[in-house]
């Protein structure tokens, strides 16, 4: 079974293999078929440039997306604030734990010691 | 407004530490634990007040509301004021946890004026009430960004250079605090006027007695 999946898996392998040199050969072979003896440097040139530019424009929108995502990261979300309430209540209600019971405790029964 | 790390020199950092533990220290021992409830309630309030933020032309500015935790809370401000930017440095990285000293600073010695402002002036009918709590509100503010200008100037910056900056860019928060402080203030007069009861008069007088 394990043998026959390896054989699978190496057949596949070989397969892909096959396939990129097969694409690459062909996007080569297309490439020099496309590019005609007669296409001047000039031309060859713009259609450079206009890639260029592309890309550039591309790029740009891509780094400014990063740098929104960037931005949003710095961001505190729902969770950061919910836990911050949380603490608050929690530290306030242990504050208020710990003050009833030392006036439960305090030797003229459940009074206010006032102030502390 | 919020100092960040490495802004101030080291005296002043740990001075600001220094006398933010006295005052919070103080704050805690005028807290009544009645009070509890109420101080927590505002530190929550103080907490999210910061990522609240009202569009105001090009920019946007957020709420500080320094004015309105000092006028219901009196001196328990500081120690609600302590807690929650401990917490929002924490968790939202507002400020350095070296600056926090200063930055408590900063926010608590107005909210604690504003209380006291506000209950010495607040009388007794409503509309007043209201336009003494918008009116600290707006003072909080304002003296939280000359406090601001005070600690860079030890930083070696000019006072009234910093002062005249930090206060053109909280004019919109002042006016906007100010009315949300007005606002707050006059719907808690009229619907639990308990809140708005003199904390420095009473816990002074419980101290005392």
């Amino acid at each position: 079974m394990s043998a026959c999946k390896a054989a699978l898996f190496r057949g596949r392998k070989f397969l892909a293999a096959m396939l990129v040199s097969a694409c690459l050969v062909f996007a080569a072979g297309s490439a020099l078929g496309e590019t005609p003896a007669e296409q001047s440097p000039a031309e060859l040139a713009t259609l450079l440039a206009e890639q260029n530019s592309s890309l550039a424009r591309e790029l740009r929108r891509i780094q400014r997306e990063i740098a929104a995502l960037r931005a949003d990261l710095g961001k505190p979300g729902l969770q950061e604030i919910l836990g911050g309430i949380g603490y608050i209540l929690g530290l306030f209600g242990t504050a208020a734990f710990v003050a009833s019971r030392r006036r439960d405790r305090s030797p003229n029964g459940p009074q206010d010691s006032g102030g502390n | 407004m919020h100092i960040s790390d490495g802004v101030l020199p080291i005296s002043v950092t740990v001075g600001g530490y220094a006398a933010s533990a006295a005052l919070a220290a103080w704050s805690a021992r005028r807290t009544r634990s009645e009070e509890l409830p109420k101080v927590a309630v505002v530190t929550a309030a103080f907490f999210v007040a910061s990522l609240i933020h009202v569009p105001f032309g090009p920019t946007s500015v957020h709420l500080l509301i320094p004015g309105l935790a000092g006028a219901l809370l009196g001196p328990s401000a500081f120690l609600a004021i302590g807690l929650g930017l401990l917490l929002q440095s924490m968790l939202f990285q507002f400020g350095g946890l070296t600056a926090l000293g200063a930055n408590t600073l900063m926010m608590g010695v107005p909210a604690l004026l504003c209380g006291v402002f506000f209950q010495r002036f607040k009388g007794r009918s409503r509309r007043r009430q209201s336009i003494i709590g918008g009116l600290a509100g707006a003072l909080g503010t304002a003296l939280a960004a000359l406090v601001l200008a005070l600690l860079l100037a030890t930083g070696g910056e000019d006072f009234f250079g910093v002062a005249k900056i930090a206060l053109a860019a909280h004019v919109p928060v002042v006016v906007i605090e100010g009315l949300v402080s007005a606002f707050t203030i006059g719907f808690l007069a009229r619907v639990k006027p308990a809140l708005l009861e003199p904390a420095f008069v009473e816990t002074r007088k419980a101290v005392h007695a």
